[in-house]
C-alpha cells in the first residue's frame, strides 16, 4: 500500500501543465505589402527609405513587431547575395500598435556606409512582421528587400570634387596673389 | 603679406561659391520599386493546443493527429512558408528552468521534442511517416525539396506531435510558441 502511494506521488511529481496562455489566446490575422521592394543605383553614404503598410484585420488592435531575418542562399533570388549587416536596416521603432480594420504604414530606412567596397552588390534580406501573441502558434510575414548598390561608389566622385575644390583654390590664390602684387607695383 | 592673404581668402570664397550646389546635389538617382501591388499574407484556423498536465517521456498527438490546423493564404500572391520553434519556458519564471527544444525531435532529460506533419504528405521526415522535427532553426513547411509553392486561396492541413522530456521538474505552467512564417515566392 505504501508502496502504491510512493509510486502515485513520483507519478504526481513527474506531471507538469504545459500549457499555452487561455486568457491572451485571439487569432490575428494581417497582411503586409509590398511583399517585395526593389532599390537599385543606391549609392554607397545614402540613404533610401521606403514604406511597409500592415492591415490589421481584426476587430482588436494589436502590437506589431519588427525583425530581419537572413534567409538561406536557396531561398534568396537568384544572383542575390546575403546583405552584409542588418544593422543598415532601422525601422522608427521595434513595435507599433495597429488599430482594428485599420493599416498603419512604417517607414523603413536603408543605410550603406560610403565605403568603396559596398559599390555593385546584389544583396537580399527579408523584414519579418509579426503580431505580438502567447498563443502556441504564431504567423509571421515577410517582406523580400533586394538592394543593389551603384556600381560607381559615391564616396568616389565626391573625393573628385573635393580634389576640384582644393586645385580651384590653389589656382584661385595664385591668380589673386598675381594680381594684388601686379596691382601694388602699379600703385 | 596683406596680398597674399586677400587672395586666399578670396579664392576659398569663390571656390565655395561655385561648389557648394554641386556638393549638395545627388549624384545619382535612386530608383525604389514596389513589386505590384502585393501584399502577402496567411492564416491559421487553430492557435491553442491545451494540453492540460502532461507526463514524462510520453507523445502528445493534436486530434485530429494531421488536420487539426489550417493554413490558408489570404494574399494575392504565391507564397512559400517555414516553420520554427523555440525552447519551452517556465511562465513564472522564465529565465530560471525552460526545456530545451531538441533538433531532431528526440527527447532528454529537459529536452522535448516537437514534430508536425501536413495531411496527405506521407513520405516526409527521417523515418518517412511524414513527422518532421521542427526545430530552433527555420525549416521548410510548403513547399520543400523544391515542391510547387502555396497559390492565393490555398490551404494546408497539418497536426503536432509533442515528445515530453525523459525528466523534467514536475508543478510548472510551461509555454512555447512554434512560428509559421511566410514570403512571397
Amino acid at each position: 500500500m505504501i508502496r502504491h502511494i510512493k509510486l502515485a506521488g513520483l507519478i504526481a511529481a513527474l506531471l507538469v501543465i504545459f500549457l499555452p496562455s487561455f486568457t491572451l489566446a485571439q487569432d490575428v490575422n494581417f497582411s503586409v505589402s509590398p511583399a517585395e521592394i526593389h532599390i537599385d543605383d543606391l549609392p554607397p553614404g545614402e540613404v533610401a527609405e521606403f514604406k511597409l503598410t500592415i492591415h490589421n484585420k481584426e476587430e482588436l488592435a494589436h502590437n506589431f513587431t519588427f525583425t530581419t531575418f537572413q534567409p538561406s542562399e536557396e531561398e534568396r533570388r537568384e544572383g542575390r547575395a546575403e546583405f552584409p549587416d542588418d544593422s543598415w536596416i532601422s525601422f522608427p521603432s521595434q513595435e507599433i500598435e495597429v488599430a482594428s480594420n485599420s493599416e498603419a504604414n512604417v517607414t523603413v530606412t536603408v543605410a550603406i556606409p560610403r565605403e568603396q567596397k559596398w559599390a555593385g552588390g546584389d544583396w537580399e534580406i527579408w523584414l519579418g512582421v509579426a503580431a505580438e501573441s502567447s498563443d502556441l502558434l504564431a504567423v509571421r510575414l515577410y517582406a523580400r528587400l533586394l538592394v543593389s548598390t551603384n556600381p560607381a561608389a559615391d564616396a568616389r566622385s565626391n573625393a573628385g570634387l573635393v580634389a576640384g575644390i582644393v586645385a580651384g583654390i590653389v589656382l584661385l590664390g595664385c591668380g589673386g596673389y598675381y594680381y594684388f602684387r601686379r596691382k601694388a607695383k602699379f600703385e | 603679406m596683406k596680398a597674399v592673404i586677400t587672395s586666399i581668402v578670396v579664392a576659398i570664397i569663390l571656390a565655395l561659391i561655385f561648389s557648394l550646389p554641386a556638393l549638395a546635389q545627388d549624384s545619382d538617382a535612386i530608383t525604389i520599386t514596389m513589386t505590384g501591388v502585393n501584399d502577402i499574407s496567411i492564416s491559421l484556423d487553430k492557435t491553442q493546443w491545451p494540453l492540460g498536465e502532461v507526463a514524462a517521456d510520453t507523445e502528445y498527438m493534436t486530434s485530429p493527429p494531421i488536420e487539426w490546423c489550417t493554413l490558408t493564404v489570404e494574399g494575392n500572391c504565391n507564397v512559400n512558408t517555414f516553420i520554427v520553434g523555440e525552447d519551452a519556458e517556465w511562465i513564472d519564471n522564465p529565465s530560471a528552468y525552460k526545456w530545451t527544444l531538441s533538433s531532431d525531435g528526440t527527447n532528454g532529460d529537459n529536452v522535448y521534442g516537437l514534430q508536425f506533419r501536413i495531411s496527405g504528405d506521407t513520405t516526409r521526415g527521417s523515418l518517412g511517416d511524414g513527422y518532421v522535427p521542427i526545430t530552433k532553426t527555420e525549416g521548410e513547411f510548403w513547399p520543400y525539396s523544391g515542391g510547387s509553392s502555396l497559390a492565393p486561396e490555398d490551404t494546408k492541413q497539418f497536426g503536432l506531435k509533442l515528445l515530453t522530456p525523459t525528466y523534467f521538474v514536475g508543478g510548472r505552467q510551461m509555454q512555447t510558441q512554434i512560428t509559421i512564417s511566410a514570403v512571397a515566392a
